[in-house]
């Protein structure tokens, strides 16, 4: 960097990016206590090493494959042509946003003094991959093996997620061109696609032993430490900051960048690169928060893990487009999501016995489904790309908003690169006898030797007393 | 090439944006992390199913666990 200004713009974008991971990685400290405080005493200490050991496992093929897969797949590949190479196949060139620049032996993937922002961006995208895959580890509690777990959360944490978001959050993602699809803050490519996941792994794994009576009536298993589940919520919705913060560009001059010619505009930009403000994301976040919070007390009559979680499900039905939303259309579509998310998880449950422990699929899930589909009518015909806008299907240039293509791109999320991916491959982990612990040891609890150890340390320590 | 004089590296007509020892080698060190990680995936795999079949073995009830909560 030579000139002061173009220095001062990209340390800034670098620090700023650097912020908003420290922030997000509350996320996943408000994910591992929430799991603790719903799950039950004798498993207390497994449940929080699960969620700890997808932090190396997802970062590790994050750096290996998952990072590359985001740049490579935008096409599809062969569904829609990339507007860097106006070719179908998979980015691999030598343009400027290829993956060939991303392949974990690059020298743009370490130390690079010409590079500030590939680091940066790079971590930023690997906790929405550790959120990704904590949705799944809060539904799956008190039953499943490590082992499967960690091969579920690198699943979706450095594949289907990614793929998804190659294809409906990248500036150049078939899924914009052909259906117009937005998504600004990931009700869909982070939230459905995580929840249609864990959906879609519940089927296989079963509920916990005692969730149903033999009459098939649910039984409730209630948080057993409803504050460590509250402050886990508040951290949640601390690092939300920085998640919705990361899913912005800071700063950036779109009068070149869309070919207008002598037109300079500085400004903040969603993923797509078009224009927001962090001032107005801001406002919407908390009204969406808001009308979560109050939907989900009314509706779960003052419930406090429901209240906290339905915070939660508010901010993510509006997520899609908070970036263009009126603060008060964010605190209503967030109540809409609520009420969608907390009817759904009961029907479900009931319907198909399906023993979500936390909540997950549906405050992620349904609600996240929601949001793109309420996305579609409130914002149908706004672009969905600064680029070229045209018409649905035709595949050269970006279609505009509308309810059919989030519809669709709702069911990509949750059901193609979600509950699908989920259900197979824990099917392929149960016929291996890996997916779940033994029925004994559910029934004595995970960490039943653990305890035992340190009892007899502590007996130990009182004798020589 | 390790850097081993700043003052030559960022003169230069091009400055070398890589400055970790052993450019050039990072296929070796992908090479490496993937044996890493298939190796720990199978070595707490093996692990993990001795010790669930072990307490699997010896049953103990669902209540069990009480007797085993220390004083904190």
């Amino acid at each position: 960097m030579t000139d002061q200004l173009g220095a001062l713009t990209t340390i800034f974008t670098e620090f700023y990016y650097w912020i908003t991971v420290v922030l997000m990685f509350l996320i996943h400290v408000g994910f591992c206590m929430y799991e603790v405080g719903a799950s039950r005493y004798k498993h207390h200490q497994h449940t929080l090493m699960k969620n700890t050991m997808l932090i190396p496992l997802v970062t590790v093929t994050w750096f290996l494959f998952g990072w590359w897969i985001y740049w490579a797949f935008p096409t599809g590949p062969g569904l829609a042509p990339s507007i860097m190479n106006e070719s179908a196949a998979l980015i691999t060139d030598d343009s400027a946003f290829s993956a060939k620049w991303y392949v974990p032996n690059s020298e743009l993937m370490a130390v690079n003094l010409g590079d500030h922002i590939s680091g940066v961006f790079w971590a930023a995208f690997l906790l929405f991959s550790w959120t990704a895959a904590s949705i799944v580890s809060g539904a799956v509690i008190e039953r499943i093996t490590t082992f499967a777990f960690g091969i579920l959360a690198i699943a979706i944490g450095s594949v289907f997620w990614t793929i998804d978001a190659a294809w409906g959050w990248h500036f150049d993602g078939w899924m914009l061109k052909l259906l117009g699809y937005h998504d600004a803050y990931a009700s869909g490519v982070i939230h459905a696609c995580a929840g249609g996941f864990a959906l879609g792994v519940l089927a296989v794994l079963g509920p916990r032993i005692g969730k149903f009576s033999s009459s098939g009536e649910p039984r409730n298993i209630g948080p057993r430490n409803p504050w460590l589940v509250t402050v886990g919520l508040f951290l949640i919705y601390t690092g939300f900051w920085g998640f919705y913060a990361a899913c912005n560009i800071p700063i950036f001059d779109l009068g070149p960048e869309y070919g207008m010619e002598g037109v300079t505009y500085w400004t903040a930009t969603n993923i797509y690169v078009t224009p927001t403000t962090l001032s107005g994301i801001t406002m919407n976040f908390l009204m969406s928060l808001s009308g979560g919070l109050l939907a989900g007390y009314v509706i779960a009559k003052g419930d406090p893990f429901w209240t906290y979680s339905s915070g939660l499900a508010g901010i993510i039905c509006a997520s899609a487009g908070n970036d263009l939303y009126h603060p008060i259309q964010s605190m209503i579509i967030g109540m809409i999501g609520v009420v969608v998310a907390y009817k759904m998880h009961y029907w479900v449950e009931r319907k198909f016995k399906i023993d979500d422990a936390v909540g997950a699929v549906a405050v992620h899930g349904y609600a996240g489904f929601a949001g793109l589909v309420i996305c579609g009518f409130v914002l149908n015909g706004y672009p969905s790309s600064g680029y070229s806008v045209g018409a649905m299907w035709d595949g050269a240039t970006y279609a505009a908003i509308n309810p059919l293509g989030m519809f669709i791109g709702a069911l990509v999320m949750f059901v193609v690169l979600g509950f699908i991916p989920g259900w197979i491959i824990a099917k392929v982990l149960h016929g291996m006898g890996k997916l779940r612990i033994p029925r004994e040891v559910e029934l004595a609890g995970l960490d039943y030797e653990i305890m035992e150890a340190a009892k007899d340390d502590e007996k130990s320590v009182a004798s020589s007393g | 090439m390790a850097v081993t004089n700043w003052i030559d590296h960022l003169s230069a007509k091009e400055v070398a944006g890589a400055v970790y020892p052993g450019v050039g080698s990072e296929g070796i060190l992908v090479l490496i992390a993937f044996v890493i990680w298939i190796g720990w995936h199978v070595i707490s795999a093996k692990q993990e199913s001795e010790k669930l079949s072990k307490l699997a073995k010896r049953r103990p009830s669902s209540s069990a666990w009480k007797n085993n909560v220390t004083d904190g």
